[in-house]
């Protein structure tokens, strides 16, 4: 226990880098959520076979393998594209770049099938009643769509995100001093790697069951008018 | 042409143009095997094991039996809501931290990182298929349940006869996806030294000082995998639906 | 138009005629009022089916005009080609003279050569729609100032003092803050109508604005549609509710496998229908 204390900044600074990596993760995630989503909607058969190819893709190749072939084989591939354009010099992609990039392309594909069926739950007339009254692309999406698909895509929303930050702690084997990777750092200096595994593993809880709460919580705000009373 | 500029050319086309060399990989492809072998024993185990753990855990979570749902409940919740990697890592590395394990026959299990990769793998595959077979008895619908019991069946053979067939129907989508996911999880079995499918890639890598050739590899195994489990269970589901359509017809 | 076989006992009602000459010397209303909408030669195909096979009508100022038929005759087909929801396949639609601007598309259709256009004319095209099509994430009073506001450009107290006015019109100020799951059918089809009056249209689209409705839920709706019609709204209203169209409407349209079969004042077509199906249609609806 007081190993635990003596360590806690050092736990300290692995989790708000989990926590870091979670949010800016996520958020790629919805990017490219969205963009998938518009793509599997759309009229055009090149955009959807895309679309469809990501999401198969993702579906077939576990996480970590997705995430060392971009760490890796990005890299690899960024340079030689800089070598053979002679656009950018040697760069290297560090492991938080690479995670956040990974974890969000993985994610972005669960994205794209929550949006898709969000928007396809938005009932068609409200639509068409924005368009009956004249409102452009933007303001229909912006007023109409959005508040919607955030309502309807929330509860498939709260098991990504729960799934997403349990996936952060793989970017430890790729070197990220993530929570995880403090945490056995510091069970193995201090001989005593089941406690600091159990700190770890309780802090994962924690930040589980408080998203869940909080989570559940805004969807219930969020469609307290869906229910008739 | 000769066999011999055949061979070359080969090795020009698999050293320079393909993404990965696949006449080295050619050459080690019982390492692959291996890891492909120990890949999905590990995963048909671990399933097998943790879907026969899953149904009477489900059954205490539908029924809400006092207090085991709740312990049930602490279970998948703890199992869900934590890392797999951090459950391997804990026991794995963790276990030896305390002498009475190290010196108890536990040890002979435990310092064995398959067997922590398996037993993790069947207690958090089995907390989440809890959790889908619970939902798929709840949706069993009512009035099927009370025509058995019209019919004077006893409570086991309701649930053996009329929940659990009902709702491993209504169950199988879902249960797909678990499969899928549990494919995807076992490759934290590399990170423990096993020699899963990732493990043979990270030892070819390794070997010639390769980036990530190995991990194209993996990855198309891997897929080939999910391919398979994807169309196994769109067989087993046509054949349900098929049957059940000729009850019907 | 091919339908002009009718008797000349009501051709003088008669507004649309085959050609251009729209001419519009109406007895009760000569000349005074303005031609607002002004449709020629609509048509609508749906691969191989036509839907509507060449439809013409004009809307003068004060027109109430209701269109009746059999389901799958045309009519709301027509209704919603007249704002583009349907992208029509031939004919020219003008609101004050102003036609919309097309190209022909790669299937076929008309599709809106200039959306800045499109969208001003649909915001003076209010449409009240058969299923309310209410904003399920907003209040009563949030979805009649989002239009006014966010399409407009109207300020916002503006709009709300003026949705307050509208809700009072339609007997829902106490129902300002409900959302819209919490209502009846007819209070959120009157929720609908004064959304669609927020927007101070120049024509009132009405596409089977009581068929959703429970029969006791029907008559409040129906009120305060008679009260526009009173107010000498223009309004095209698709409807299947003979009374309402016989005594509050000044002209009657009934359409029949895509085409208009007759069309006419109601006293004089509602009373005396020339045409067989529409005498066949009137008798059937009064069973």
């Amino acid at each position: 226990m007081e190993a635990v204390l003596q360590f806690s900044p050092f736990l300290l600074a692995g989790l708000k880098v989990t926590i870091a990596l979670s949010l800016v993760s996520i958020m790629v995630a919805v990017l490219l959520g969205l963009l998938g989503a518009w793509a599997k909607l759309s009229g055009s058969r090149r955009t959807r076979r895309i679309a469809e190819l990501y999401t198969t893709l993702v579906r077939g190749v576990p996480d970590l393998v997705l995430m060392l072939l971009l760490y890796f084989g990005g890299q690899m591939a960024l340079n030689r594209i800089g070598n053979a354009t002679g656009l950018w010099d040697y760069v290297e992609l560090d492991a938080f770049t690479a995670g956040f990039l990974a974890i969000g392309f993985i994610f972005g594909s669960y994205m794209t099938e929550t949006f898709r069926g969000a928007f396809l739950a938005i009932p068609r007339g409200q639509i068409e009643a924005g368009i009956a009254i004249g409102m452009s692309g933007f303001v229909l999406f912006q007023r109409i769509i959005w508040p919607q698909l955030v309502r309807y895509a929330l509860p498939s929303f709260t098991n990504i995100w729960l799934s997403l930050m349990k996936t952060t702690a793989l970017v430890s084997v790729m070197g990220l001093e993530d929570l995880v990777y403090n945490g056995y750092a510091a069970g193995k200096t201090t001989h005593q790697p089941f406690t600091f595994m159990f700190v770890v593993l309780i802090a994962y809880l924690v930040m589980t069951a408080v998203s869940d709460v909080g989570l559940r919580w805004l969807d219930r705000r969020y469609s307290a008018h869906l229910q008739r009373a | 042409m000769s066999f011999a500029d055949l061979t070359a050319a080969l090795k020009e086309i698999s050293e320079t143009w393909s993404p990965f060399d696949f006449m080295l990989a050619a050459k080690h492809v019982d390492l692959f095997l291996l890891g492909l072998r120990n890949t999905i024993l590990l995963l048909v185990g671990s399933l097998c094991l943790a879907s026969l753990l899953a149904i009477p855990l489900a059954a205490v979570r539908a029924a809400r039996t006092p207090i085991f749902n709740t312990c049930v409940l602490a279970y998948t919740y703890l199992f869900r809501g934590t890392p797999l990697l951090v459950q391997v890592y804990m026991l794995y590395y963790g276990a030896a931290q305390f002498a009475f394990v190290r010196d108890s026959f536990l040890w002979t299990v435990l310092r064995e990182p398959w067997w922590c990769a398996f037993i993790c793998m069947i207690l958090c595959s089995g907390a989440y298929i809890t959790e889908v077979f619970r939902g798929a008895i709840e949706a069993v619908p009512r009035g099927e349940i009370e025509a058995a019991k019209a019919c004077g069946m006893s409570e086991a053979k309701l649930f053996r006869r009329i929940t659990l067939p009902n709702a491993f129907r209504s169950a199988l989508p879902a249960y797909a996806n678990e499969v899928i996911f549990s494919a995807h999880a076992t490759v934290i079995a590399s990170t423990i030294t096993i020699v899963d499918i990732l493990g043979a890639a990270k030892h070819f890598n390794n070997k010639y000082y390769l980036a990530f050739d190995g991990f194209i590899i993996a990855a198309g195994l891997y897929m080939l995998i999910v391919y398979a489990i994807t169309r196994g269970f769109r067989f087993w589901e046509g054949k349900w639906h098929r049957h059940l359509s000729r009850v019907h017809a | 138009m091919t339908v002009s076989s009718n008797s000349d006992a009501n051709s003088w009602g008669r507004r649309i005629i085959s050609g251009d000459q729209d001419l519009a010397i109406r007895p009760d209303n000569p000349r005074k009022s303005g031609l607002k909408l002004q449709v020629r030669d609509l048509r609508k195909a749906f691969g191989a089916l036509e839907v509507l096979k060449g439809v013409s009508l004009d809307a003068y100022e004060h027109d109430v005009i209701s269109i009746l038929g059999a389901s799958g005759s045309g009519k709301s087909t027509f209704l919603r080609c007249i704002n583009f929801l349907e992208a029509p396949t031939g004919g020219t639609i003008k609101l004050n003279d102003e036609a919309i601007k097309t190209w022909i598309g790669p299937s076929g259709n008309q599709l809106p050569a200039d959306p800045k256009q499109l969208q001003r004319v649909r915001s003076k095209l209010a449409m009240v729609f058969q299923n309310f099509n209410l904003w399920s994430h907003m209040t009563v009073m949030e979805n009649v100032i989002e239009g006014p506001i966010s399409v407009l450009g109207v300020e916002r107290r503006q709009a709300i003092a003026n949705a307050e006015r509208l809700l009072e019109k339609v007997g829902l100020s106490d129902r300002r803050n409900y959302y819209p799951a919490l209502l009846s059918g007819g209070q959120q089809q009157r929720a609908a109508i004064a959304r669609a009056l927020a927007m101070d249209p120049e024509v009132l689209l009405f596409d089977e604005p009581t068929s959703a409705l429970d029969p006791e839920l029907v008559g409040e709706v129906l009120a305060i549609i008679r009260a526009l019609a009173a107010e000498g709204r223009t309004m095209i209203i698709v409807t299947h509710e003979m009374a309402f169209a016989r005594d509050a409407s000044t002209r009657v349209i009934f359409f029949r496998e895509g085409q208009i079969e007759e069309e006419g004042p109601p006293d004089q077509t509602m009373t005396r229908p020339a045409s067989l199906h529409f005498q066949r249609f009137l008798a059937r609806s009064h069973r």
